[in-house]
């Protein structure tokens, strides 16, 4: 199990609703300047893991710990200001708000008058959102709006961005677009910690990868070498 | 012709205190899915506390009025407070708890200010001013400019600061509102000090038009909370328009056949509402997930 300091360390975690079970203790950790993907179908817990370490459900853990620091410590408000940034699954952008002001309230904790060109860098990023600057978020189609859900979380400088289901609902030309940005922030060192059900995405840009199935860890490794493992291939890449 | 000017002057002069009201109504309900019924009474203690400091304390109606905005303002922040506890396990119980916090107000009005009402002159000489066959009190003036600035404070708050672009923010979404790094029970705090401060000015408008009394909250809070609907609960635009209009149904039913005039302004605001179920502005419905 990681013993490692630094990074996201994650032991022995459960989410439970009522009397159902959701994640039933699993253990996992991203190395700073690492990345980890989960992989899972529907309802394996996926999204309870990532809303369990926002403090956004209720959950226990043996640890659960970001650079040493006790997410548990924190009320969940406060946890972005650990360096950890949240890409929720659905995008959950401020529909009524304008694009700009969806981005900084990315930036919420932070003063908006010295954001330091991180804006621009945003829109460097995804130079398809730059003309709809003054425009409500919700007129945006849906990969638009995916790219404001990275966009707004890339506005606290993160060094970990925990996305959920990023490619969800898009066309594939758009996922390599997320993708192709994925990669260049992985490159410019931000951990990521990745939820998908695409797994082929998933291997291609994550170190190492866990397997979910009903709430529990059934598969982990590296990704290169569960991309070449038999079952996982017959299961998550349908071959 | 003249006399639809007239009085659509005052219908438009009382629909902008209702407005006020609604708009309190709304700012709360819109970040929270809340109905806060203490509001109501809210704008009777914003009243009272003006008239106190007015006519008791002899200070300026100006300066008055602010310290009535900041006291109802950390009223609203109070009631959030006490209520906060009951948010995260069942809405519908803080909902009683606001009615709970209405009759705690008006006992407390009792306590301090007598069972009695008050009749308060208006703060500034009441004068009429004629624009040809048109008469308009400096009155009606005052509350239109005092409600239209409160109007555009609020639109500038909302709009242009940190704090205001947040609270739309939890409105919208107030989970990933969090996930940014909002307090959300801080912004809830925030929009009942809103709505309440809002509360004063209406109060303190409405004093001279009406007798100010620990029971004053029900009537002009049946309004304002009607205008509310009327436009469309929680839209802030909605609750301006409601209130107007539903100043103007009252000022035109009123003139002819004022014994009815309630009467009247509730059966065309329980027609509008059948024909138009979510009220002029309303579409969305507020986010709890
Ligand atoms: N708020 C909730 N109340 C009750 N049960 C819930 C709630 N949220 C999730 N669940 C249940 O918990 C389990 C895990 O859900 P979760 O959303 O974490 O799965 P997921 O892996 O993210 O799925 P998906 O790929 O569909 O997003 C499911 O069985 C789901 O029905
Ligand atoms: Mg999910």
């Amino acid at each position: 199990m990681g013993a490692a300091a630094g990074g996201l360390v994650v032991e022995n975690l459960s989410v439970s609703y009522g009397q159902v079970a959701a994640v039933r203790g699993i253990s996992f950790s991203v190395p700073d300047g690492g990345s980890l993907g989960i992989i899972g179908a529907n309802g394996a817990g996926k999204s309870s893991t990532l809303k369990a370490l926002f403090g956004l459900v209720d959950s226990r853990a043996d640890t659960m710990a970001f650079q040493g620091v006790s997410l548990r410590s924190l009320p969940p408000h406060r946890i972005v200001t650990l360096g950890i940034a949240y890409v929720p699954e659905g995008r959950r952008i401020f529909p009524g708000l304008t694009v700009r002001k969806n981005l900084l309230m990315g930036a919420y904790r932070q003063p908006w008058r010295r954001l330091d060109g991180r804006m621009e860098r945003v829109y460097e990023l995804f130079p398809g959102l730059k003309r709809f600057d003054r425009t409500p978020a919700g007129a945006l189609s849906g990969g638009q709006q995916q790219m404001l859900a990275i966009g707004r979380a890339l506005m606290s400088s993160p060094r970990l961005l925990v996305l959920d289901e990023p490619s969800m609902g898009l066309a594939p030309v758009l996922i390599d677009d997320i993708a192709g940005v994925l990669r260049r922030l992985r490159e410019q060192g931000v951990s990521m910690l990745l939820v998908e059900q695409n797994a082929k995405l998933t291997f291609g840009l994550t170190d190492r990868c866990v397997v979910l199935e009903n709430g529990r860890v059934v598969e982990e490794g590296s990704s290169a070498a569960l991309r070449d493992d038999p079952g996982v291939r017959r299961i998550y890449l349908g071959m | 012709m003249i006399w639809i000017l007239q009085t659509a002057i005052g219908g438009l002069s009382t629909g902008a205190v209702y407005a006020l009201v609604a708009m309190g109504f709304s700012i709360v309900y819109r970040t929270m899915g809340l109905v806060n019924f203490a509001h109501a009474d809210v704008v009777m203690i914003g009243a009272y506390v003006t008239v106190t400091f007015f006519l008791t304390a002899h200070l300026p109606f100006g300066v008055s009025l602010l310290a009535a905005i900041l006291i109802t303002g950390a009223l609203g922040v109070v009631i959030e407070r006490v209520l906060r506890p009951l948010e995260s396990r069942d809405l519908n119980l803080m909902l009683i708890g606001t009615i709970g916090f209405g009759i705690v107000l008006e006992s407390l009005a009792i306590l301090i200010w007598g069972s009695f009402g008050t009749a308060v002159p208006t703060p500034i000489p009441n004068l009429p001013l004629r624009f040809g066959g048109l008469v308009v009190t400096t009155y009606q003036l005052l509350i239109l400019a005092v409600a239209g600035a409160v109007t555009a404070l609020l639109f500038w708050f909302l709009d242009r600061t940190k704090l205001g672009t947040a609270m739309q923010a939890v409105a919208m979404d107030r989970v990933a509102a969090t996930a940014m790094g909002v307090d959300v029970a801080a912004s809830n705090a925030l929009a009942f000090a809103v709505g309440s401060g809002m509360a004063a000015v209406a109060g303190a408008l409405v004093g001279p038009l009406l007798y100010v009394s620990p029971g004053m909250g029900a009537s002009i809070g049946v309004k304002g909370f009607a205008a509310a609907i009327l436009g469309g609960f929680g839209s802030i635009p909605g609750a301006i328009v409601g209130g107007l209009v539903f100043g103007l149904v009252e000022a035109f039913s009123s003139g002819p056949l004022s014994a009815y005039s309630d009467l009247i302004t509730f059966v065309v605001f329980a027609l509008a509402m059948t024909i138009r179920q979510t009220g002029i502005f309303g579409e969305r419905t507020v986010d709890r997930a």
